[in-house]
């Protein structure tokens, strides 16, 4: 069963078109990688699922209700089940770490202060930032801002997490240990979209694929399919190689 | 030709409009959002921290010399037809209806209404407006409430401590300078400075509590794109309020002499 089912998706900025007719789902559990050229709007697509941006048409399905007509607070409900892991983590600046990953607990729990710091110091230690809880984000690398920012998101343990470029700009070390958490948040069922340029990652922890190019999902299906379907005339075998946008 | 000499208007009405637009959503978000739970006191009690207590040095300076300031002209333009009496009476009565709040509110309209705009912009950058949404939380609860209210706590309390810095002032000058017998001056203020008059001031102050933080929240809210927008919200928003604020006294006056009339 679909746990996500974008069907005709439309969006414009102003007289831009940005998507005619975008077409996907995801089925529980599966890790979908959106790929595309940079500017393709991949991002947008990820925006419009959790309301940050509005689809002009079409239709999405989240848990088979439709969501593109929430109101603000429907959408404020639907976020406590589905996380967004920006592209730079979006931490609070002027928030340590440990208010950071307080927020969401603080907000949507009735958790007592012990608990809350227990399961802080337990998903610090999961993503490997112990011992940063009174840093700010100010004082810690990239990598680590990023790691925060996913750590934020999973704090409500939600059933869909949709990754913005989780591993843009990291090293090789940083890049390896994001991998590592989608892996294991993969193995808990969660279902979720990584929207990336950096392929090895999207071929490690994707089960299938969608391209994104000229508005449209030009290819979709397991790597395994779309080898299958038109070899090395594929998009994406195209895209990995380097030769197109 | 015709067409390319008109945009720049067009474009500027449009502005405008879209400016007016995105005051009524605003507020239309704040009534709905304001009236229901949950309630942030806790950055309620940050904003007006940061808002009335660090504004409060500025606010004395400020008051302080302008009523000095007010005493000297009053005293020595009055002096030549022999009004120096009237002088305690002048700047009070001044004070309190017009520059108290008025400058108190042009302080915080800079140094408050500059820092909502550029902060919120900053957050939208860096999008942790949209990790607040994106967290299940409201951005209206969260940055906007807090700061509006705060605004509307604060400078009617600051205005008042500006009436009565601002006299001081005045009556250290009109003692030193003008000769002014201290405890004449300080009956004189006692005497013909009225409630109404202190009311007509005070009464102003919400509605510039409301010209400073609506406009700044929404200048801040409305950053797209880069740091460049955050410094051009910073300026619009000052000029705004500012605008306002000189242009809401001129009207909130007339209507605070038409209720005294009828009061």
């Amino acid at each position: 069963m679909a746990i996500i089912d974008v069907k005709n998706f439309r969006k414009a900025f102003g007289s831009k078109q940005v998507h005619e007719n975008v077409s996907f789902y995801v089925k529980k559990g599966e890790c979908l990688g959106l790929v595309g050229g940079s500017g393709s709007g991949k991002s947008v697509i990820l925006r419009s699922l959790i309301g940050l941006e509005k689809a002009d048409a079409g239709s999405i399905l989240i848990n088979d209700e439709e969501i593109t007509h929430y109101s603000e607070q429907a959408w404020l409900e639907l976020r406590k089940k589905v996380a967004y892991a920006f592209q730079g983590g979006a931490l609070f600046d002027s928030m340590s770490v440990f208010q950071n990953l307080s927020y969401p607990l603080i907000e949507h729990t009735n958790l007592t202060r012990t608990e809350i710091n227990h399961k802080i110091t337990s998903q610090l230690n999961d993503f490997g930032l112990a011992g940063t809880e009174n840093l700010y984000p100010n004082e810690l690398s990239g990598g680590m801002q990023k790691r925060v920012g996913l750590a934020r998101a999973m704090m409500l343990e939600p059933e869909i997490i949709l990754y913005d470029e989780p591993t843009a700009g990291l090293d090789p070390f940083n890049t390896k240990k994001i991998q590592e958490l989608i892996l294991n948040l993969k193995t808990k069922g969660v279902t979720s979209i990584l929207v990336t340029h950096d392929m090895p990652t999207a071929l490690a922890v994707c089960d299938k694929f969608a391209f994104l190019k000229d508005k449209v999902i030009k290819e979709q299906g397991t790597i395994e399919q779309l080898k299958n379907q038109s070899g090395k005339s594929s998009l994406i075998h195209q895209f990995i190689e380097g030769s197109i946008l | 030709m015709i067409h390319a000499a008109t945009q720049p208007f067009k474009d500027w009405i449009e502005e405008q409009l879209n400016f007016l637009g995105g005051i009524v959503y605003l507020i239309r978000d704040c009534l709905r959002e304001g009236f229901t739970k949950p309630f942030y006191w806790k950055l309620l009690i940050e904003q007006i921290y940061q808002i009335g207590f660090r504004s409060f040095p500025l606010v004395l300076v400020t008051s302080g010399a302008i009523g000095m300031v007010m005493s000297l002209q009053f005293g020595f333009g009055l002096e030549k037809f022999g009004g120096k009496p009237y002088v305690p009476r002048l700047v009070a009565s001044t004070i309190f209806r017009e520059i108290g709040p008025m400058f108190t509110s042009l302080m915080l309209a800079a140094r408050v209404g500059a820092g909502m705009a550029s902060e919120i912009g900053s957050m939208v950058v860096t999008q942790q407006i949209d990790a607040i949404k994106a967290l299940g939380t409201s951005p209206i609860k969260k940055i906007v409430l807090p700061r509006i209210i705060a605004c509307l706590i604060i400078l009617p309390l600051l205005a008042a401590m500006a009436n009565v810095i601002g006299n001081i002032g005045g009556w250290l000058v009109g003692v030193s300078e003008l000769g002014i017998d201290p405890q004449f001056y300080y009956r004189r203020v006692l005497d013909t400075a009225n409630i109404k008059d202190y009311m007509a001031g005070f009464g102003k102050t919400f509605f510039f509590a409301l010209f400073i933080a609506v406009p700044s929240c929404y200048f801040g809210l409305s950053v797209k794109n880069g740091t460049q927008e955050v410094g051009m919200a910073t300026r619009k928003a000052v000029v705004t309020s500012s605008l306002l604020i000189l242009i809401g006294d001129f009207f909130l006056a007339k209507v605070f002499w038409i209720l005294e009339k009828w009061l």
